[in-house]
């Protein structure tokens, strides 16, 4: 993410004179062009992913009506709770299997999807897919798509690895300290898989069989972690510099770090790929102008975004016009392009009840505070 | 006459005394005012939210002391931490508990050791500008805390300025790991990041000390190492001591350190507690949580301070 990217050359002192003048220029400039953009209502409140507050995401919205604010979240968990602690918000961009939770805490309207002009290119199946319809109401507008999978360095890790990658680099004890996984309940399950269940097996595990997983499997991706990674920086910088040498990462990661030349692979994992679908969800806790949100909804959906999304991070989009818009050696690049054979080809994130999600999030916080 | 006289000398000498009451919470008002809204108020929040219950995204507003129960609740099954069996069946707490009592007090001791040597040559062997030393000390306090917690991370990490150094002597081939992401570095941080705070008390009891007290202590024979005993540390002691509570009370229920340098390992009940208001969504929970760490801070420090006096009294009588 360009951001990220730049602060990361700041970081390491490669941004020139120049560019560091240009950049605080283009920052004040904004702060100042800010006010003119205000109109009659409220601006819009935007919670978004790091990265993503990148104007170029939604450069159709940002050029009639300027930057929305931003609030940035690392957890959709940690979004929700900020909302129902009374923050008003108007869109929030969680992913398939999250955005149940947001429904369930009573927080979304449903979209009206002609109000949206690049619905009809939407890919058919992401209109469909768990998550995305609540009682046959559309309550989250697909947009980014792309990959959970285990980023190595191929100079540092074993060639038995490289030849079958598992997930299973995460609990080996050769690999201690020098792994990180997502702070994540997540890794629990992760660990089931490695031990012969299967995803849809295990994927809403709750009671004494988590609480047994967590001991198993929990402690051991805690204790071979280096750190459990909340930021997406903090994990690329540590691949970088080679203090890990494999981390759960989305594909953006590779593409980051390839670009500043750093060896890095994305593996196919023995007992899966996990694939995610992430939208778009109108709140009713916002005091923006409606129209305006959906304005903003639907240049996210806009080709223009998701060329950029595919040449830039290397994530899928869910306009299907996107991938004639890009750069044909980006979208080579990716592998597989299309959202059905992507399902059909690795394990799509599912939703859990509030219940597993809240008991799962409970036990992995006991299982690290745990950890001396 | 005399009636009249004294009925109208009362309310006259009432309203004076009224009068100057009234100017008396007058001067206080400003601190009162943001004391009551700034401080008890949200305290008196956080006590009446740990009485109630999260019932999913419901908060349940019935009295209940079920929040504190959880955290004393026995159990058979013995949790090991550390190889301290805690027969608790909901020991997380309890564990951080102790965990960050534990780093705070080595950190405290660390801070004092740094800072009383810093404040002993301020106050006896400086004698000139004075002033330019005491700025130059808190130079650290320029920066922002986060920026100081960053900065040492960039120190302690991996390709760190720790690890580059000894890489470059020759010391070491490969970086050192434990340097960075568990409880160490946090104690390291924790204790760079308040010795500033503990100078400057140290230094004022210092500085107080009656210079003739010393030469008399000499006079009369006693060694150096004697009379810094028995003069020096004794007369100190108050500003030591405050400037260990100083430095103590804050740093237990610090989160911001052990997020950033502490790793899988490094968590202290700060951490736990903004879990709860946040990602597990248990805001009644977390409330109880820091009420009881707040009671515990509380009574320790009493304990300590009442062991303070003891000391004193006994000292005295001997």
């Amino acid at each position: 993410m360009q951001r990220i990217k730049f602060i990361d050359k700041m970081a390491q002192g490669k941004v020139s004179r120049r560019d560091m003048l240009k950049s605080a220029g283009a920052f004040g400039v904004g702060a100042l062009a800010l006010p003119n953009f205000a109109y009659g209502a409220e601006p819009l409140t935007v919670m978004e992913w790091a990265g993503y507050d990148d104007a170029t995401y939604y450069k159709p919205f940002a050029d009639k009506q300027g930057t929305p604010n931003f609030s940035i979240f690392s957890s959709e968990e940690e979004a929700l709770a900020k909302i129902l602690a009374g923050y008003a918000a108007d869109i929030m961009h969680p992913c398939n299997d999250t955005v149940g939770r947001f429904v369930s805490a009573g927080l979304v309207t449903p979209l009206d999807t002609a109000r949206l002009s690049h619905w009809n290119d939407i890919f058919p199946i992401l209109k469909t897919i768990e998550g995305v319809l609540d009682n046959g109401n559309i309550v989250m507008a697909p947009a980014d798509w792309g990959n959970s999978s285990i980023a190595y360095r191929p100079d540092l890790v074993s060639e038995a690895f490289k030849a079958d990658p598992s997930w299973s680099i995460f609990f080996d004890d050769s690999y201690k300290g020098r792994v990180s996984m997502q702070d994540n309940a997540f890794a629990i399950i992760i660990g089931l898989m490695v031990s012969g269940k299967t995803y849809d097996e295990v994927y809403n595990i709750s009671g004494d069989a988590l609480a047994a997983a967590a001991k198993e499997w929990g402690v051991k991706a805690i204790d071979n972690s280096r750190f459990m990674w909340t930021s997406a920086s903090e994990v690329q910088q540590a691949l970088a510099s080679g203090e890990i040498v494999a981390a759960y990462a989305w594909n953006d990661l590779v593409k980051n770090l390839h670009a500043d030349g750093v060896p890095v692979e994305y593996a196919r994992p023995k007992e899966g790929l996990f694939t995610w679908f992430c939208g778009l969800t109108l709140l009713n806790s916002g005091k923006g102008d409606q129209a305006a949100a959906y304005d903003f909804i639907d240049a996210w959906l806009s080709p223009e975004t998701g060329k950029y999304l595919i040449e830039s991070l290397g994530y899928g989009h869910a306009n299907q016009k996107s991938f004639a818009a890009a750069d044909p050696a980006a979208v080579a690049a990716m592998g597989i392009t299309d959202p059905i054979s992507m399902m059909e080809s690795s394990i799509v994130f599912r939703p859990l009840s509030d219940e597993v999600q809240v008991e799962q999030a409970r036990v992995w916080g006991e299982t690290k505070a745990l950890k001396l | 006459m005399s009636y009249k006289t004294t009925a109208k000398a009362g309310p006259r000498r009432d309203l004076a005394i009224l009068r100057k009451r009234l100017a008396g919470y007058g001067l206080l008002s400003p601190a009162l005012i943001l004391m009551i809204t700034m401080l008890a108020l949200p305290i008196m929040a956080l006590v009446t939210l740990s009485f109630w219950t999260q019932n999913g995204f419901e908060l349940d507003r019935s009295f209940t002391l079920a929040n504190y129960w959880k955290m004393i609740k026995p159990s058979a099954d013995p949790t090991v931490w550390f190889g301290i069996p805690f027969y608790l069946d909901y020991p997380v707490p309890a564990i951080l508990m102790i965990k960050s009592l534990t780093m705070s007090l080595v950190a405290t001791i660390a801070v004092i050791t740094l800072a009383y040597p810093m404040a002993y040559f301020l106050a006896f062997r400086v004698t000139r500008n004075k002033a330019a030393w005491i700025i130059l000390m808190t130079i650290p306090f320029w920066t922002s805390y986060l920026l100081r917690v960053f900065s040492w991370k960039i120190m302690l990490g991996f390709n760190g300025a720790i690890n580059s150094g000894l890489i470059y002597v020759g010391l070491i081939d490969a970086p050192l790991e434990f340097l960075l992401y568990n409880p160490t570095a946090v104690t390291i941080t924790l204790a760079h990041a308040w010795v500033a705070f503990a100078v400057l008390p140290i230094y004022v009891s210092l500085e107080k000390i009656d210079r003739s007290l010393l030469e008399a202590a000499s006079d009369l024979g006693d060694s150096r190492w004697r009379r810094f005993r028995r003069i020096t540390l004794p007369l100190s002691m108050p500003g030591t001591l405050a400037a260990s509570l100083l430095v103590f009370i804050p740093t237990v229920g610090d989160y911001v350190t052990p997020e950033l340098v502490g790793g899988t390992g490094g968590t202290m009940i700060g951490s736990l507690v903004q879990k709860m208001f946040m990602s597990l969504n248990n805001a009644p929970m977390g409330a109880a949580i820091s009420i009881t760490m707040m009671a515990v801070i509380t009574l320790l420090v009493l304990i300590f301070l009442t062991l303070v006096g003891y000391w004193r009294m006994r000292a005295r009588r001997a």
